[in-house]
């Protein structure tokens, strides 16, 4: 008698029965794929139309994928029809509630539309689900700082900061904004903890004045701040009219204001990037030409040599620094010039005005046209009340027509200022 | 002074001292700690939306949808970026691409736009005053009693600005206000009513997606 179960007609049942359910299982999955797969092409032209139809229509083509709620959510956000947004992401979270993003979407969702308690615990959910990165903790930082909970609301912003560098400035800036401009409150709500941190607040304090301060916290932080850092700070200084506290950054502390050039007689190289108390020589000049010269220097071994070559600005400032001096206090300037056939209606000469105000206090006679010889020359100027920095340029005397031609050489050497009893 | 006498006063003075010692311990716990936090007035905080979450430029450091907004802030957007400062109880402020502008606000019900560049919407609520000035003064007010909308736009080298006008909205500011393009994708027929163009350009899409095996096979010269 043979055995019905294992004779080799049901066999092959078996088998065709099992490749039925496999190509169907195969057709399923295909047909899952392809909605999906539409769904989220359908999604895309949702996203660039803004179109609620087509969002919709991804969302009904694959109803459990949270990408398609999110689609329709984004859709309805910037149409700002929130409530429906609201729902499209709930939907969302419940269906991939690990994912963080869906959280803080639903988070300022809830936020958009005053449910603060609500945002608060998308966003908590949000932070559950990515405690160490820093776009949970900011948003949720935020909102804590709009609901009045300050302690807790600042240890969100650093955490986020420490996570994410990015946000240092803007944690500064809310703590500087929220005390009102108190710095040691701003230094405790930020909680500095590193040199970076100090970096980062010596910057912003030099921006909003606090000059004084910012020179401190960035000699908290010396050890770890790079030449980088200092010129940055250097250049905020400068900006802020903070000239003592940028000439301190560079020299050190001084307690006595000594009025002096910094390398007089051109001996050391031109830049053009000096920006604090060198001398400063503008990128793009026309019909002019400056360079350093060691033919016949009046003293040391360089000169300054400018070329005149045509129409310049006479107002322009052709080369300047700017140098420390005392409030209400007489000076003296000397200098070497040597010129070669100079031609011109308005002649060189150096001026001196307030670093701040920009108001004149003295100027050289005009430059001799021709001189064969090096001729030193001095002019005298006080300060004003509240002048804590002069600014020494080259320039050309007024000028009667436009465009007013320059043409020659002049050599300038030897400069110092001398502090008059 | 009897002994008995004696001993009673020292169990009060014992008392005393002890009832002392507790009232120093508990005022001593309830002072605050030295070195604690700070801990700022409580103040009104306005919160931005940005178009598309890009970042715009608030005080000089980048800000994103859901950034808080103190006030004093200068606010800037870019060529592709627009904003939204939610003020509460005191209104709303939209800001159009290339704006820079201040915006300061108080408790008290008082919000004012000093727009240095670009175009902006200040919507106020009831019992709040905004104002929008410009360099050349006051561009306008809304009413306290009444509330009110300011639409303001003052190019970079404009004489004067252009008030209530329109054309701060048609500037880009409150874009995304309303549903344009779901509007007008509603009735455009077509495949799920999204048009016909685009029902084309997604079923071509998708077609040349699934047929691009058929085509391009792995061989390409053709050879066995």
């Amino acid at each position: 008698m043979l055995n019905k179960t294992t004779g080799p007609l049901p066999q092959l049942r078996l088998r065709i029965g099992i490749a039925v359910l496999a190509i169907l299982a195969c057709l399923l999955l295909i047909l899952v794929s392809a909605r999906t797969g539409f769904s989220r092409l359908v999604g895309k032209y949702a996203l660039l139309t803004y179109s609620i139809p087509a969002a919709n229509e991804a969302v009904s083509l694959a109803p459990s994928d949270p990408e398609a709620h999110r689609t329709l959510a984004t859709v309805f956000s910037h149409l700002r029809l929130f409530d429906g947004a609201k729902n499209e992401l709930e939907t969302a979270t419940s269906l991939r509630p690990n994912d963080d993003y869906l959280w803080l979407e639903l988070g300022n969702v809830k936020d958009e539309l005053g449910d603060t308690e609500g945002a608060l615990a998308a966003f908590n959910e949000a932070v559950r689900f990515a405690p160490y990165y820093a776009h949970s903790r900011w948003q949720r930082g935020n909102l804590l700082l709009r609901m009045g909970h300050y302690p807790e609301a600042f240890a969100d912003l650093r955490q986020a900061a420490l996570s994410n560098r990015d946000f240092l400035p803007n944690l500064i800036d809310l703590a500087w904004g929220l005390s009102r401009g108190d710095v040691k409150a701003t230094e405790q709500l930020v909680q500095l903890n590193d040199d970076r941190a100090r970096i980062a607040l010596a910057r912003f304090l030099a921006r909003h004045g606090q000059a004084r301060e910012a020179v401190d916290q960035f000699h908290l932080a010396a050890a770890s701040a790079t030449e980088e850092n200092k010129l940055d700070l250097q250049r905020q200084l400068i900006d802020a009219k903070a000239f003592k506290e940028a000439f301190e950054l560079r020299s050190g502390p001084t307690n006595e204001t000594t009025a002096v050039f910094y390398d007089g007689g051109f001996e050391g190289p031109l830049s053009f990037d000096e920006v604090v108390f060198g001398w400063r020589i503008p990128r793009e000049q026309t019909g002019v030409s400056i360079s350093l010269d060691a033919t016949q220097p009046q003293s040391g071994a360089k000169s300054l040599r400018i070329q005149f070559n045509g129409n310049s600005n006479p107002s322009a400032s052709l080369i300047s620094q700017t140098v420390l001096v005392k409030p209400q206090h007489r000076y003296r300037i000397n200098f070497a010039v040597r010129t070669q056939d100079v031609v011109t209606g308005a002649l060189p000469l150096i001026s001196i005005s307030d670093a701040v105000s920009g108001q004149l206090l003295g100027s050289s006679p005009a430059f001799p046209q021709a001189s064969n010889s090096w001729q030193v020359l001095s002019f005298e100027f006080a300060t004003l009340e509240q002048t804590n920095a002069v600014i020494l340029s080259l320039q050309r005397n007024r000028c009667s027509s436009d465009p007013c031609p320059i043409f020659g050489l002049v050599w300038l050497d030897s400069f110092s200022i001398e502090e008059l009893k | 002074m009897s002994l008995k006498q004696r001993k009673c006063l020292t169990a009060i003075g014992t008392v005393l001292l002890f009832s002392i010692a507790q009232i120093s311990v508990q005022v001593g716990f309830a002072q605050p700690a030295a070195g604690g936090l700070p801990v700022p007035p409580q103040q009104f905080i306005a919160r931005l939306t940005t178009r598309n979450n890009l970042a715009i430029t608030v005080n000089g450091n980048g800000a994103a949808t859901g950034s808080s907004i103190l006030t004093g802030a200068t606010i800037e957007t870019g060529p592709d970026q627009s904003a939204t400062v939610n003020l509460g109880p005191l209104g709303v402020l939209d800001i159009a691409p290339n704006t820079k502008l201040v915006l300061t606000y108080d408790e008290h019900g008082n919000v004012k736009v000093m727009l240095l560049q670009g175009c902006a919407v200040l919507a106020t609520r009831k019992k709040t005053e905004g104002e929008i000035t410009t360099q050349q003064g006051s561009a306008g007010k809304t009413d306290r009693k009444q509330g009110g909308i300011l639409d303001v736009c003052f190019p970079p080298g404009a004489s004067s600005p252009v008030v209530n006008q329109g054309a701060a909205v048609a500037a880009g500011a409150g874009a995304g206000v309303g549903a344009p393009a779901g509007a007008a994708a509603a009735g455009a027929g077509g495949l799920f009513g999204i048009g016909v163009p685009a029902t084309i350009a997604i079923l071509v899409g998708a077609g040349s997606a699934a047929l691009t095996p058929v085509f391009f096979q792995n061989n390409p010269s053709g050879a066995v």
